[in-house]
């Protein structure tokens, strides 16, 4: 019982009023206008469906799975999609682990409500046999870092996350046609999910007499604030949801200028998920084409061919677009001194990589690909050093260091 | 006979390791750790007030919590959370805070294999972060074993899954003293020569085994180097935070 106590924060009265006085003239604590958001930064991990959104000091991370199920009985042509929150404990010391408490469940049925009640993403593209099988998608959202506003960070997630996510195509087979086979990603190309349009959502929290409108509130000032509204809409001007439960009251012109200025904030969201994932898919795509040469290559094992084969295997997970245009030199000398078996344009990848490691350190989306750069600079390394242990692990200081405050800074 | 591993590893060879020290800004430590594509992310709270109902007041208890990527928390969880506080409770100094509670969150953002041995160095490095006394970081090693005899160090996840056999261990990492070299040679070779965790899958003759742990133990004052600069140069090069 005490734990709890001890665990839970409590704001001390000279912060409320300096919070509120401060809003009186236009003035919040980290020096954002009321009606800004704070910095968002949208990243993707290494497989598909995998999404992390830092907003200010929040941090949500989202991800996606699919799963073959039988369809529901009032909707056998329908597949389903299911959201979970999972408010950790490491996100605030008051979460705990377990049952999930209210927050918990209000922020998953304003997500929840705002993709799948709207209509977002298309379910009937998911059904594969009417009455029989379905895809589910199931969405896993984690509440890592409670920095206040969790609802749109947590929604930003799931969008982020569905956007990148690919099922693996399926087919009918079997005798009677009714047996459906799944085919892994290598045999066939996944599929991205139908998403109509982007619910966004809006957090504006009401604080003081003079109904004082903020959005984005940070985590001190959701602890002073006297009611939350969210709106989730997207950029056709529809509104998809809207939430406020209890709190102080506000009036209807008020309300009307929040869904105003919502929209507008909304279609500024919905610009900045889409880039990020634009940004994504290119650089899996041109990861894609360098992938097949993998399975040609894997048994041989001459010296040269093996060079070949680390060397190319290590270009497929860490081409970086950025550097392309620097490379035409190091093309030609790649392409003559190795005796090119595979196509040209895949033998790219293993010389600019090589002596480029520190370029494509810099943007901060590549800091879950430099990991594998490394792995590329080891196994040339490494077959050319005497095997030891000591060798084994490679310190690559430098390299880490510059992820190291690229990764902070973000 | 040599395996062919992907990305050209050596039999003996590790995944680049990093580690980033305070990640998150409520808890009290953060840190996360990746090796190769594996990711997790742990964080800590504590020292809390009070020790849980069956636990030893005259000393710090702790608590894990695993949390997996997808799905709901199981057995292999539990037995995980489990693992994960007995091979704490033998590197904290837990007569500092008696009857306080610890808190442990481990986030698994991705799992290419070497789950538990990232997860540990996470674990180390959100407690180094937190503050938290402790009387050795602990490094950690995960060991297969092929069909035709071979070792392979630091398997990935499709290795993981061929194997025969495997087995994590877990070793007190090398402890840098700022006590002049008194002590002798033979004292520091006992630290390195304990295991303070072992976690076999599937069938190992005995000198396979010892062979493994053999392999790891060689690997500890590497491992255990890298760890403790990138700790090091995070706290030299850091401004502080802002909210």
């Amino acid at each position: 019982m005490e734990q709890r106590f001890a665990n839970s924060w409590r704001m001390t009265v000279n912060e409320k009023k300096f919070i509120q006085t401060a809003l009186l003239s236009d003035l919040r604590t980290d020096g954002r206008g009321p009606f800004d958001y704070r910095n968002l930064t949208i990243q993707f991990g290494s497989e598909d469906g995998s999404s992390e959104v830092q907003l200010g000091q929040t941090r949500v991370m989202g991800f996606v799975t699919s799963q073959l199920v039988q369809p529901y009985r009032d909707r056998p042509n329908e597949g389903t999609l299911a959201i979970f929150t999972e408010f950790s404990p490491m996100a605030d010391p008051s979460f705990e682990a377990g049952r999930p408490g209210e927050s918990a469940l209000e922020l998953g049925r304003i997500v929840d409500r705002g993709l799948r009640e709207s209509r977002a993403v298309d379910t009937e593209s998911l059904c594969v046999i009417a009455g029989k099988w379905v895809w589910s998608v199931r969405i896993d959202l984690h509440i890592l870092d409670n920095g206040g506003n969790l609802v749109d960070a947590a929604n930003i997630a799931a969008l982020a996350a569905l956007l990148t996510f690919r099922r693996p195509e399926c087919t009918l087979g079997g005798e009677d046609g009714q047996e459906v086979i799944i085919h892994p990603p290598e045999v066939r190309e996944p599929l991205s999910l139908i998403v109509h349009h982007l619910p966004i959502a809006v957090t504006f929290a009401f604080m003081g007499d003079q109904s004082i409108v903020i959005i984005d509130p940070s985590h001190i000032e959701e602890a002073v604030m006297g009611g939350k509204l969210t709106a989730t809409l997207n950029t056709n001007g529809d509104v998809c949801a809207i939430q406020k439960a209890g709190g102080e009251g506000v009036m209807q012109s008020v309300v009307m200028q929040c869904l105003r200025i919502a929209s507008v904030k909304a279609a500024d969201i919905t610009g900045k998920i889409k880039k990020a994932v634009e940004l994504y898919k290119t650089s899996r795509d041109l990861k894609k084409i360098k992938r097949h040469p993998d399975s040609e290559v894997e048994s041989h094992s001459s010296k040269k061919e093996e060079r070949k084969h680390k060397a190319v295997i290590a270009g497929t997970s860490s081409w970086d677009p950025y550097s392309k245009a620097a490379d035409a030199d190091e093309l030609k000398a790649g392409l003559a001194s190795q005796a090119v078996a595979t196509p040209d344009e895949k033998m790219d990848a293993i010389q600019p990589e090589k002596q480029q490691l520190n370029v494509m350190d810099e943007s901060p989306r590549d800091a879950d690909l430099s990991p594998s750069l490394s792995v590329a600079a080891e196994a040339g390394e490494g077959k050319n050093k005497a095997k030891s242990l000591l060798d084994a692990v490679k310190p690559k200081h430098k390299r880490k260091k510059t992820n190291l405050s690229n990764s902070d800074g973000s | 006979m040599d395996i062919e591993r992907a990305g050209g590893r050596g039999a003996n060879q590790l995944r680049p390791i990093d580690c980033f020290r305070d990640v998150l800004s409520r808890a009290h430590g953060s840190a996360s750790c990746s090796q190769g594509e594996t990711r997790v992310l742990a964080a800590v709270f504590g020292p809390k007030a009070g020790t849980k109902k069956n636990e030893n007041p005259e000393k710090a208890c702790i608590e894990v919590i695993w949390k997996p990527k997808t799905g709901q928390i199981g057995k292999t969880e539990k037995e995980l959370e489990m693992i994960l506080k007995r091979t704490l409770q033998n590197i904290c100094l837990l007569s500092v805070h008696p009857n306080t509670t610890t808190s442990i969150i481990v986030q698994v953002v991705h799992d290419d294999g070497s789950l538990l041995p990232c997860a540990i160095h996470a674990t180390c490095a959100a407690l180094v972060d937190a503050g938290i006394p402790l009387k050795s970081l602990a490094v950690s090693l995960c060991c297969c074993l092929t069909e035709s005899g071979q070792i392979l160090l630091d398997p990935s996840k499709l290795e993981e899954q061929k194997m025969k056999a495997f087995v994590c261990l877990v070793f007190p990492s090398s402890v840098n003293s700022v006590l002049p070299e008194e002590s002798t040679p033979a004292t520091t070779k006992s630290t390195e020569q304990e295991i303070i965790t072992s976690l076999t899958h599937g069938v190992m003759t005995v000198d396979d085994y010892f062979h493994c742990v053999e392999q790891g133990r060689a690997a500890v004052a590497p491992l255990s180097n890298i760890l403790k600069k990138k700790m090091r140069s995070q706290s030299a090069g850091k401004s502080s935070k802002a909210a």
